[in-house]
């Protein structure tokens, strides 16, 4: 006979099994329900009866077959524990949140354990599947996430402009140009700045050449590549990286966005007014050591521009 | 000067529990590469483990095998069980994943999600067999946490930077797995707390009975 | 007469167990190698009759041994005991010519039925 006590303990055993605020499944080997605890029950508002014995795809047919079979199955012929986390796929069930009011999370975020279970022959044809509700550690790592991403958007942002920031701008400078050594690509850099600026701060006031800039990033952004990476260099002078580019396709590039500025009217404070932009434009070759020296090739055009009547675009005597 | 906190003489193995370490270990992952070669139908080579003692701040130092500068992935699963605790660990450097995504069969766009997929799944196996193996070898059965991102594309000094600092020494068991014929590898990284280390060398004493 | 025997592990816990694993009512000289190199200098000298082989080994591994016996024709029976145990490793040591394979951890019981069925207890 069994001992009083022991089953007295498995009495508490099972009852807290029900109850636990953790759901619990077990499914045999083509997936049908064999037990159902009361968290499932609450949760999916189904109650054990009407599950038992159904598949366990009929019944969420939320849960990727291919996916969650390929778990199960590793599961059931390796015979050892597998888990799955809420980021690599928010939950396995629908269900709500315990907090459906208050809560941002629109879902239950869930962890799983699928747990091998040995039928009396030593093989595995029942697995536990164990439901974790982890919502509350979802919703405050991803909150933490954009905050940090948002952070770090910031500080290498500039303000004005909502282009990169020297910094952050010269920091992929730098990488462009270890990439490009590395794989044997070539990479383009156009420089350019605003012509006659200073006038138009002197004339129009602060507020008017702000919105210059404004609207100069603005393009910038518009115009550039995906791939290309566009900042702030210094007061009224913009660079842009443009990997796996010639200087003569840089050229084109840079042509195309010379006019467009130079044929649009900037709109500030009441004034109507126009700008030119003078560029100059270097293509990266194996003689440069440092990124200033590609700078400076840049630099180099970009001056030649201005001394040729601004208005104009100068590929680098150094790729000629 | 800044006070030290007390602490006692520190650790150290003997060659003899080096070695049982190492050969426990050698055998726990033969099994988990049985399952990884199974899993992705290729050869798995097997490294000899290494068996190291570490101050708990050197521990980047202990990933030898890959390129601290390099973009890497990491996953860790907590384990306990009989007094015995620590932290397992697969870290893979980014370059790997494409050819690991491939061996898998995976198909469909490679996003930030199949990323997770590809740790967790490799984790699994890895993790799970070798503490299977482990736990058999000294007698006992770990209760295993849920296993964690710990952190995605970033230098492995950034990976694994000890936040705090309650232990100071740790047993690190350090398996690097080389798939034959595929430029993958990925290294497991068993750590063990400082009090576990004393259980454990009692453990290992009753197998080094005579 | 005592049968030669070498035990071929880079682990001494690994070489203890293994002898250990033997039966007791077997008439042994034992003779241990901590590698490759010293496993083929034993049966060289005629003291691997039986030789109980690891895989994974520094200096040199179980695979290189398994070549040299088999390009040399060397005098000994070899049986791999090793915890490598994916298919594709057993499948490629009985291609070398051991005549079995053990896994680590080593059972005893396993060890008798081996040596039983091959005659050579």
């Amino acid at each position: 006979m069994t001992d009083p006590q022991t089953l007295r303990d498995f009495h508490w055993m099972l009852e807290i099994l029900q109850t636990i605020d953790v759901g619990l499944v077990v499914i045999d080997d083509e997936y049908r329900i064999q037990s159902w605890n009361a968290f499932m029950e609450n949760h999916s508002g189904r109650r054990a009866h009407t599950v038992k014995a159904k598949n366990l795809y009929d019944v969420f047919p939320e849960l990727p077959k291919e996916w969650f079979s390929q778990k199960v199955e590793t599961v059931r012929q390796l015979n050892i524990r597998a888990f799955t986390t809420w980021e690599q796929r928010p939950y396995l069930v629908r269900f709500r949140t315990y907090h459906p009011i208050t809560s941002t999370a629109e879902h239950m975020y869930q962890n799983s354990m699928l747990y091998p279970l040995m039928d009396t022959k030593g093989s595995v044809s029942f697995v536990a599947i164990v439901i974790f509700d982890v919502t509350d550690i979802a919703t405050s790592k991803l909150a933490l996430q954009q905050a940090n991403s948002e952070l770090a958007r910031l500080s290498r942002t500039d303000a004005l402009t909502q282009l990169f920031n020297r910094g952050f701008w010269q920091e992929c400078l730098y990488r462009e140009m270890q990439r490009s050594r590395r794989h044997g690509h070539t990479a383009s850099l156009i420089i350019f700045d605003v012509d006659h600026f200073k006038p138009v701060n002197d004339t129009h006031g602060h507020t008017v050449g702000d919105e210059v800039l404004r609207h100069l990033g603005r393009e910038t952004r518009k115009n550039v590549r995906e791939t290309d990476i566009a900042g702030r260099y210094g007061g009224e002078e913009f660079g842009v990286i443009l990997p796996e580019t010639s200087a003569a396709e840089a050229l084109v590039f840079a042509e195309r966005f010379r006019k467009l500025i130079a044929s649009q009217t900037i709109q500030a404070e009441g004034v109507e007014l126009s700008i030119t932009l003078s560029l100059g434009i270097a293509e990266i070759d194996e003689n440069m050591k440092q990124v200033e020296e590609w700078i400076s090739a840049a630099d180099a055009a970009l001056y030649v521009s201005k001394d040729e009547g601004r208005n104009r675009v100068t590929v680098s005597s150094q790729n000629r | 000067m800044k006070p030290e906190a007390i602490r006692a003489e520190p650790i150290v193995l003997s060659d003899i529990q080096r070695d049982c370490y190492q050969e426990i270990a050698n055998v726990a992952m033969g099994q988990a590469a049985d399952l990884l070669a199974r899993l992705l139908n290729v050869f798995v080579e097997l490294p000899i483990p290494q068996v190291n003692l570490f101050e708990i701040t050197d521990l980047h130092m202990a990933l030898q095998s890959l390129d601290q500068e390099e973009a890497a992935s990491a996953v860790c699963q907590g384990f306990a069980g009989d007094g015995i605790t620590g932290e397992a660990l697969i870290i893979f450097n980014d370059s790997n994943f494409d050819d690991i995504a491939r061996l898998m069969n995976y198909t469909g766009e490679h996003s930030e999600a199949m990323h997770v997929e590809l740790l967790m799944d490799v984790a699994n196996i890895l993790i799970g067999a070798f503490l299977k193996g482990l736990a058999e070898q000294l007698d006992l059965a770990f209760s295993q946490g849920h296993p964690a991102v710990l952190g995605q594309h970033k230098p492995i000094r950034d990976l694994l930077r000890p936040t705090h600092q309650s232990w100071h020494q740790t047993l690190a068991i350090e398996i690097i797995y080389a798939l034959e014929n595929h430029p993958v590898n990925c290294d497991l990284l068993l750590l063990f707390t400082e009090d576990s280390i004393e259980v454990m060398n009692k453990k290992i004493a009753y197998l080094l009975e005579d | 007469m005592a049968i030669p025997v070498l035990i071929c592990d880079d682990s001494s816990f690994a070489r203890k167990q293994m002898a250990r694993a033997l039966p007791k009512d077997w008439d042994t000289e034992i003779t241990y190698a901590a590698n490759g190199e010293e496993a083929l200098t034993a049966i060289r000298a005629g003291k691997g009759e039986v030789t109980f082989l690891d895989l994974t080994m520094p200096v040199m591994d179980g695979y290189a041994v398994l070549e040299t016996i088999r390009k040399e024709d060397l005098p000994t029976v070899t049986i791999v005991v090793s915890g490598d145990v994916q298919p594709e490793a057993l499948a490629r040591v009985q291609k070398l010519g051991a005549i079995e394979f053990i896994k680590k951890p080593i059972d005893p019981d396993k060890t008798r039925t081996v040596l039983t069925q091959y005659g050579l207890l």
